[in-house]
């Protein structure tokens, strides 16, 4: 998958994955690079177990369309957020999945997320970096470098390091 | 203690351009606003710092007739922009005056939070038992059994006790006078401004014309004469039974405290602030 | 000066970050507010930083309390701000009309959400725009100012304070729940960089005496603040030039009213600001505010692309009110289109505008979604069938 003028990109999970601060931190590293972006969310009113989902679009034009309509890439962490984000992967995008906790009905690419997190990682918590790094290998929306400045921005103070090893050993994941 | 006379206060404090005052033959509101600006003056407080708020009402007309800045705000919210004023520049020294109906029935919640947050602020509160201004119609302090134009046969439910929740609340200062209670009132106006925190100041005020008329109490002197009657002094009223205060009406201290105002405790909370963020000097 | 958040630089934040950041930046040191969705994270922001740059942000019990004390805290000199959603709006109305009679400064914020009543609470809506205009009673005027991007949140912010501060009267922001969410790149400048009104105070102890008279012949009166020897005296009554209640003589209440009035409607060319795009030879135009512009500026690229001469006219200021503008438009096309998140409130305002120099139609959306391009296109296309 290469670069596109626009990219639609929708990530899908369940509240407490910590899937919309993958989606602020993939938003803040396209910032970094300065491309326009703009990032939304929705979610459930649960604070843990509602759906959850982030949205991104980004672009090297001005963005004038703020809905993901037809998303380019659809990454789902859990079989409840691809249930409910599933239409809106377009004809040809690309899904990932943690493999383990979702069976799509379509074509797909991914890896067990969740178990990486945990025993490779040695934090289940962090299954929305390593999903997030194998996602830019994939994808080369971003530079690599982009997405570690924007970890160190965003995750809470002192969770920086093992947020890192996440990323690396997801985005070492992508590029297998 | 030497008062000095009321012309000498009247020139110094209030605005001639907007005399006469509104108030009726016999309205107790022209004696409390007396009192204060003795106490000020007594006080030697700084006319340029001292800013008056007032909500809705013939009590909270006062403000418009002295002349000191003032801000006659809306019904029931004259705490609420205090809080603004004091918070902004706390340097000013904030006085609100208010009738019962404006503070206790729809100012009733800005009464108990400014109390709650102890607000640097001195509570003028002329209770007469009515709305005065808009024709006499019973107030949240009402007794129970006495008339009012939308309770034309005695009003059916229980009244608030102001100085009691003024208590209640957390206040650091209240008293409750009716307005012949001249020396005291005027004694416990000076202790609420020079206290930090909330400080309230009641007073049981005649209102001829709106409540006395309907309740048989045509005249001032009938209700000052009936607010005697009415009150006992909180020290004798500790060794009364429960029956024996039924239907009367406590005066006198009620509490002097000094909890830390809402002034002091943000200072302190910005100092938190920015110790918490590294921001030290 | 330190600031709690960077300045000259950009950073990637959420449309209620950005309207937080640019008050501070504007000089904002009072804020009041009440938690609301979805403005809640404006008054939080403030929280974080206004201790650390010696102001105040106090949670108040009631938006009433809010916008009293806001009020208040202008009266005693500071620049003053307060954030809500429609439920809070509604109950600030009373106090509103207050700021407008009195002329005191401050910048409200509504970040709209679907409506009425407690409604969709997370999801974005225009339809407040009329209550904002026309919701307190009586005769007035005032500013309303909205934005389509976080950029233009931060950038309106600062707009508005300056425009309440220059025309002693409240201004309106306001926004929705998806500008307040989203996340976009926002440059703040550094407030060295920026240029800053503060209300106009009395030269003198003469001028002092005149807070709400046209002394110097430009409709706003100068502000003698609290604490500074000036013992103004301040009233919701109708009152004369000197603020004394004066309610019964029909000549004075009429001066006050229409100086009020016309402070706002006769500033129109200072205040009005809207952009427009491919206006020029456009045979038909959507006229759009807020978020919902951005979808109508790419349908109007698709219709082009399409050969169909579209425009846009994005208004950034709903009021005052350019009717004018609107005329001459009209009279140059042959269709208007308004386009917004409500069943018709600028469409109104647009009807009365074109004069019936051309027909005007309304593309209205309920129920917490943006109207999409797409929606917007077909509308236009299904009708030049």
């Amino acid at each position: 998958m290469g670069w596109v003028i626009t990219m639609q990109i929708r990530l899908a999970g369940f509240g407490g994955q910590g899937v919309i601060l993958a989606g602020v931190i993939l938003g803040d590293a396209a910032a970094i690079e300065g491309l326009n972006v703009i990032q939304t969310q929705d979610y459930g009113s649960q604070s843990r177990g509602g759906h959850s989902i982030a949205d991104l679009i980004i672009s090297k034009d001005p963005i004038y369309d703020l809905i993901v309509t037809k998303a380019d890439v659809l990454l789902a962490l859990a079989q409840l957020g691809y249930d409910s984000t599933k239409e809106s992967l377009r004809e040809g995008g690309l899904l990932i999945v943690d493999t383990e906790l979702v069976q799509p009905d379509k074509e797909f690419t991914g890896a067990p997320f969740t178990r990486i997190a945990e025993e490779e990682v040695g934090l289940a918590l962090t299954v929305n970096m390593v999903a997030l790094g194998y996602l830019v290998a994939k994808t080369n929306v971003v530079k690599k470098e982009s997405v570690e400045e924007a970890i160190r921005r965003r995750v809470p103070k002192g969770t920086e390091e093992i947020n890192l090893k996440a990323f690396r050993i997801g985005y070492e994941e992508g590029t297998k | 203690m030497y008062l000095k006379s009321s012309y000498e206060i009247r020139d110094k404090y209030l605005r001639k351009d907007m005399l006469p005052t509104i108030f009726c033959p016999g309205c107790g509101i022209g004696a409390v606003l007396q009192y204060t600006l003795r106490a000020i003056d007594d006080l030697g407080l700084n006319q340029d710092e001292v800013v008056w708020v007032s909500g809705i009402g013939c009590s909270s007309r006062v403000p418009g007739y002295v002349n000191f800045d003032g801000l006659h705000t809306t019904h029931g919210r004259a705490l609420a922009f205090a809080t603004g004023i004091k918070m902004a520049n706390p340097d000013l020294k904030v006085i609100a005056f208010m009738g019962d109906g404006d503070a206790a029935a729809i100012g009733g919640n800005h009464l108990i939070h400014a109390i709650r947050r102890n607000l640097d602020i001195t509570v003028i509160l002329i209770n007469n038992f009515t709305y005065g201004m808009t024709g006499g119609q019973v107030a949240p302090t009402t007794p129970k059994g006495l008339r009012g134009t939308t309770a034309p046969y005695g009003s059916f439910e229980n009244p608030f006790d102001i100085a009691e929740l003024a208590v209640a609340a957390g206040a650091n200062y209240v008293a409750r006078w009716s307005v012949f209670n001249y020396l005291q009132g005027i004694n416990s106006i000076k202790k609420a401004l020079q206290k930090e925190g909330f400080t309230l100041v009641e007073f049981l005020s005649p209102c001829p014309i709106s409540f006395g008329r309907r309740n048989k109490l045509k005249t001032a002197p009938e209700l000052i004469k009936w607010y005697q009657k009415l009150s006992v002094p909180i020290s004798k009223a500790k060794e009364m039974s429960p029956e024996e205060l039924e239907g009367k009406v406590i005066i006198g201290e009620f509490i002097d405290r000094d909890r830390p105002s809402l002034v002091k405790e943000y200072e302190a909370y910005k100092k938190r602030a920015k110790k918490a963020m590294g921001w030290e000097e | 000066m330190r600031y709690p958040f960077p300045v000259g630089a950009v950073d990637f934040i959420q449309g209620d970050e950005a309207i937080a950041r640019a008050a501070i930046l504007a000089g904002c040191r009072f804020y009041a507010g009440y938690p609301i969705t979805p403005a809640s994270e404006i008054f939080e922001a403030m929280s974080i930083y206004m201790p650390l740059v010696d102001g105040v942000s106090i949670q108040m019990e009631d938006e009433i309390g809010s916008i009293a004390a806001v009020i208040g805290a202008s009266w005693a000199g500071a620049k003053s701000m307060t954030a809500t959603s429609g439920p809070g709006f509604s109950l600030m109305m009373e106090n509103l009309g207050y700021a407008i009679m009195t002329e005191t400064p401050l910048v409200l914020v509504n970040v709209q959400r679907s409506g009425p009543s407690t409604g969709q609470p997370t999801l974005a809506a225009q339809g407040d725009l009329m209550q904002a205009i026309w919701g307190t009673h009586g005769d007035h005027s005032l500013i309303v100012l909205t934005p389509a991007t976080v950029q233009e949140a931060f950038d309106m912010t600062i707009k508005a304070f300056n425009l309440a501060e220059k025309y002693r009267t409240p201004v309106i922001l306001l926004t929705d729940a998806e500008v307040g969410h989203m996340r976009e790149r926002v440059y703040a400048p550094h407030p060295d960089e920026l240029e800053l009104i503060y209300r106009k105070l009395p030269a003198n102890e003469e001028e002092a005496n005149y807070p709400f008279g046209d002394i110097h012949g430009d409709l706003v009166p100068p502000m003698p603040v609290f604490g500074k020897g000036h013992h103004t005296y301040v009233t919701g009554l109708t009152h004369d030039e000197k603020g004394r209640p004066k309610t019964v003589q029909s000549e004075i209440h009429e001066k006050l009213i229409k100086r009020i009035v016309e402070k706002i409607e006769k500033n129109k060319k200072d205040i009005v600001d809207y952009e427009d795009y491919e206006l020029e030879d456009a045979e038909i135009v959507i006229i759009s505010f807020g978020i919902v512009a951005r979808s109508a500026m790419r349908a109007v690229k698709e219709l082009r692309k399409k050969g169909i001469k579209a425009g846009l006219l994005k208004l950034n200021v709903l009021w005052p009110f350019d009717f004018e503008l609107i005329e001459r438009i009209a009279e140059r096309v042959e269709k208007i289109y308004v386009a917004e998140m409500n069943l018709g409130q600028l469409y109104h305002m647009v009807k009365e505008g074109a004069n019936g120099k051309a027909p005007v139609e309304l593309i209205p959306k309920i129920g917490g979604e943006i109207h999409t391009p797409k929606e917007i296109i077909e509308r236009i296309k299904d009708n030049l069938r």
